[in-house]
C-alpha cells in the first residue's frame, strides 16, 4: 500500500537540501564562464588586418557582369559594377596606390556604407578607414566616429602621382603672320609608353592615370597683341577621329576634359596660359572594345586656336607633335609620395 | 525502538550528487583560459606588418630616374650622417600617426653579409643604428629586407654587387 | 536478498545531468575564444613578406650578369643562417630561357618558374 501520509523523512529533506544548495551555487558560476565571450576585440584586429591587406595590396576587381569592358573599377559610377575594392596600382606592385582609385574610394557620393561592408570588409562591422597623405598633408576618411575600443591596423604606402607636361609656348611659335587659325598637337604614344617603362609604379598609363598639359607664356607668341584668342576645338584621334566640345557638340564623356580647372565648354577664351586635364575615361572610351593593350594605337590631341586677327601663335604643325614621353625635360614624371592607410573595425 | 535508517539513503544520494556537481564546476571553471592581448599575438602581427612596410617603403625610389633607393644608398655609404638618416626615416614611418593610437616604437637595426675569404659561408652582422640599447627583457619582433648593394662587405675588399639582409628588431615601450 | 532501495537515484541522476550540461557549455565557450588567436598566429606564420622579398631580390640579381654566382651564394647562405629557410634559384639560358625559384622554410614551400621572352 502506498504511503500518502504527506510526511517526508528528515533524512530525505537533509539530502535534498544539500543537493539544492550545491545546484544553486553551481548555476551561479555560469555567468563567469560567459565573460570570455565578451572579448570581441580578438576578432576585430583580424578583420582590420584582412581589410588592410585587401585595400593596400589588391588592385580591386570589377563585377562579372561588366567583365566584357576591360576598364579599371574606379571608372564606373554604378556601385553594382564593382566586385571588390582595392587601391593598389596593380597586382605586382603591393603598397603602391593609384591616385584615381584613392579618389574614387573616398568619394562618398558614389558608394554607401553597405558597399564598403560587402566589397572590402566582407562582414557586418562598424568601420573607419582613413588615409593620410604625408607630403601634401591631406586627410581623408570614411566611416563612423571612432569609439573607445576597436581593432586596428596601420599600413604604410606610397601613392603614385600623376604626370604632367609644362610647355613653354615660345618654343613652339610659328612665324607665319597671315593666318588666324593655329593648331598645336600632342602625341601620346601609348604602345611606346607601355614598352619603354614596364614597371607599373613609374609607368605613364593614359588609360589609368590622368594627364595634364599646361601651356604657359602664350602672349609672347603673339605678334599682334590685340588679337583675341579662343580655343575652339579639341580633337582626339586614335585611328578614328573624335571631336570633343567641337562644332558638332559631340560630348560622349562629360568632364573627361577639364579646362583651367573648371568644367568649361568651347570656345574657351585664352590669355596667358591654359591648362587641360584629361581624365582616364577619355582614353578608355577611345580604346573601347580593344581587349589587348598591345593593339592600342597612339593618340594625337589637336588643339585649335582661333584668333580674330592675323598673328603668329603657338603652332607646331610645321615641326612635329609634342611627344608626351618619359623625357624629364618634356614631362614631369609620376612620382611616388609617402602615405598612411589606417583601418579601424568595431 | 527501531531507529528507521531507511532514509539515510536520501541523504547519502544528496551528498553524492552535490559532490559531483561541485567537482565538475570546479574543473570547468578552472579550465577556462583568459586570453590577454599578448597571448593572442595580435600585437606581434601588427608590429611585424608595420616593420615590414617601413623597410619596404625605404627601399622604393621616389623617381624612376633615381639610381639607388634610399635604403641602398644608406647601406652603401654607412657614415654617421646616413645612420642618423636611417633612424629618422624609420621612426618617421613607424611612429607617423594618423588618427590611430600613439606608437612608442623602438628598434635595433643591423645588416648581415656573407664572408668569402676567412670562414667561408659564415655570416656576420654589422650594426646600423639603434634607438635604444636592448636590455634583453623586451618582447621583440623581427622584420627583414633583402638589399643588393655595390660595396665591399664583410671580409671582402672587392667592391662588387652583393646581397645583404637588413634586419630590424622592433618593440614597444 | 531484499531488493536494493533505489528510490533516491533520481537525486544523483539530476546531479549528473547538471554536470554534463555544464561540461558541454564550457566546451562550446572554450572553442569560441580561440578563433581570434589562431588568425593572428597563422598570419605571422605564413611568410608572405619573405617570399615577396626573395622574389624581388632574385629578379634584381638576374640582371647582374657579372656577379650572378656571388649574389646567389649570398642569398642562399644568408637565408639558411638568418631566416632558417632554404632558397635555391637557377637561371637557365638554354633554348627555353627560364628562372626557377624554390623556397622552403620548413612549414611553407613555394616554387615558381618564370619564362623569359
Amino acid at each position: 500500500m502506498t504511503n500518502d501520509s504527506a510526511v517526508l523523512s528528515i533524512d530525505f529533506l537533509a539530502g535534498f537540501t544539500i543537493f539544492i544548495i550545491a545546484f544553486v551555487w553551481v548555476i551561479s558560476l555560469i555567468p563567469g564562464l560567459l565573460i570570455g565571450l565578451q572579448a570581441h576585440t580578438i576578432d576585430y584586429d583580424a578583420v582590420a588586418y584582412r581589410t588592410g591587406v585587401i585595400l593596400v595590396e589588391d588592385p580591386g576587381e570589377i563585377a562579372i557582369i561588366e567583365q566584357n569592358i576591360p576598364v579599371p573599377w574606379e571608372s564606373f559610377t554604378n556601385n553594382n559594377s564593382v566586385a571588390r575594392f582595392g587601391l593598389a596600382v596593380s597586382k605586382d606592385t603591393p603598397n603602391i596606390l593609384s591616385e584615381e582609385k584613392v579618389n574614387q574610394f573616398f568619394c562618398t557620393t558614389v558608394f554607401y556604407p553597405i558597399d564598403y561592408k560587402n566589397k572590402t570588409i566582407f562582414g557586418n562591422y562598424h568601420f573607419n578607414i582613413s588615409f593620410h597623405d604625408a607630403d601634401r598633408n591631406v586627410d581623408r576618411s570614411i566611416g563612423d566616429v571612432l569609439p573607445e575600443g576597436y581593432g586596428y591596423i596601420r599600413r604604410l604606402v606610397k601613392i603614385k602621382g600623376a604626370s604632367n607636361a609644362t610647355i613653354n609656348a615660345i618654343n613652339y611659335k610659328n612665324n607665319d603672320q597671315n593666318v588666324t587659325s593655329h593648331t598645336f598637337s600632342i602625341l601620346i604614344n601609348t604602345p611606346r609608353l607601355y614598352t619603354d617603362v614596364t614597371d607599373p609604379s613609374y609607368q605613364i598609363d593614359p588609360v589609368k592615370d590622368q594627364i595634364m598639359i599646361n601651356i604657359t607664356n602664350l602672349t609672347s607668341t603673339k605678334s599682334n597683341l590685340t588679337a583675341n584668342v579662343n580655343l575652339t576645338n579639341i580633337s582626339v584621334m586614335s585611328g578614328n577621329q573624335y571631336d570633343f566640345y567641337g562644332d558638332d557638340g559631340f560630348i560622349p564623356y562629360p568632364s573627361s576634359i577639364t579646362l583651367d580647372f573648371q568644367n568649361s565648354s568651347l570656345p574657351h577664351n585664352v590669355t596667358e596660359d591654359i591648362s587641360i586635364k584629361f581624365s582616364p575615361k577619355l582614353f578608355q572610351g577611345l580604346y573601347y572594345g580593344i581587349y589587348d593593350p598591345a593593339l592600342y594605337q597612339p593618340i594625337f590631341v589637336n588643339l585649335t586656336f582661333d584668333l580674330d586677327g592675323n598673328s603668329t601663335f603657338l603652332n607646331n604643325t610645321w615641326s612635329s607633335p609634342f611627344d608626351y614621353n618619359y623625357d624629364p625635360a618634356n614631362v614631369t614624371q609620376p612620382q611616388l609620395r609617402d602615405a598612411v592607410v589606417e583601418v579601424a573595425i568595431w | 525502538m527501531v531507529i528507521g535508517d531507511g532514509g539515510q539513503l536520501y541523504t547519502i544520494e544528496g551528498f553524492a550528487a552535490a559532490l559531483i556537481m561541485i567537482i565538475t564546476a570546479f574543473l570547468v571553471v578552472n579550465a577556462t583560459s583568459v586570453y590577454t592581448a599578448g597571448d593572442t599575438h595580435i600585437n606581434d602581427m601588427q608590429l611585424e606588418a608595420l616593420g615590414s612596410d617601413a623597410l619596404k617603403m625605404m627601399d622604393v625610389a621616389s623617381n624612376r630616374t633615381d639610381e639607388k633607393t634610399p635604403l641602398q644608398d644608406i647601406i652603401e655609404n654607412l657614415d654617421t650622417a646616413n645612420r642618423t638618416k636611417f633612424q629618422t626615416m624609420f621612426l618617421n614611418y613607424t611612429n607617423a600617426s594618423g588618427s590611430g593610437p600613439r606608437h612608442d616604437i623602438q628598434f635595433n637595426a643591423s645588416y648581415t653579409c656573407r664572408n668569402v675569404t676567412v670562414n667561408i659561408n659564415s655570416t656576420a652582422p654589422f650594426a646600423i643604428i639603434h634607438s635604444r640599447n636592448l636590455t634583453g627583457s623586451e618582447h621583440t619582433v623581427r622584420a627583414t629586407k633583402w638589399v643588393i648593394v655595390d660595396k665591399a662587405v664583410c671580409d671582402s675588399n672587392v667592391k662588387q654587387n652583393r646581397a645583404v639582409l637588413v634586419e630590424v628588431l622592433l618593440w614597444r615601450d | 536478498m531484499a531488493r536494493l532501495n533505489d528510490d533516491a537515484q533520481w537525486i544523483v541522476l539530476m546531479g549528473f545531468l547538471i554536470s554534463f550540461s555544464f561540461f558541454f557549455l564550457a566546451l562550446v565557450i572554450n572553442q569560441s575564444t580561440v578563433v581570434g588567436q589562431t588568425t593572428a598566429e597563422s598570419v605571422i606564420e605564413f611568410p608572405k613578406n619573405d617570399i615577396r622579398d626573395v622574389r624581388h631580390v632574385i629578379g634584381e640579381s638576374v640582371n647582374l650578369s657579372d656577379n650572378f654566382d656571388v649574389v646567389k651564394n649570398d642569398i642562399t647562405v644568408l637565408s639558411m643562417n638568418r631566416k632558417s629557410s632554404v632558397v635555391w634559384y637557377d637561371n637557365n639560358t638554354g633554348t627555353n630561357k627560364t628562372i626557377e625559384i624554390h623556397y622552403n622554410n620548413g612549414v611553407t614551400a613555394y616554387n615558381e618558374t618564370w619564362k623569359l621572352p
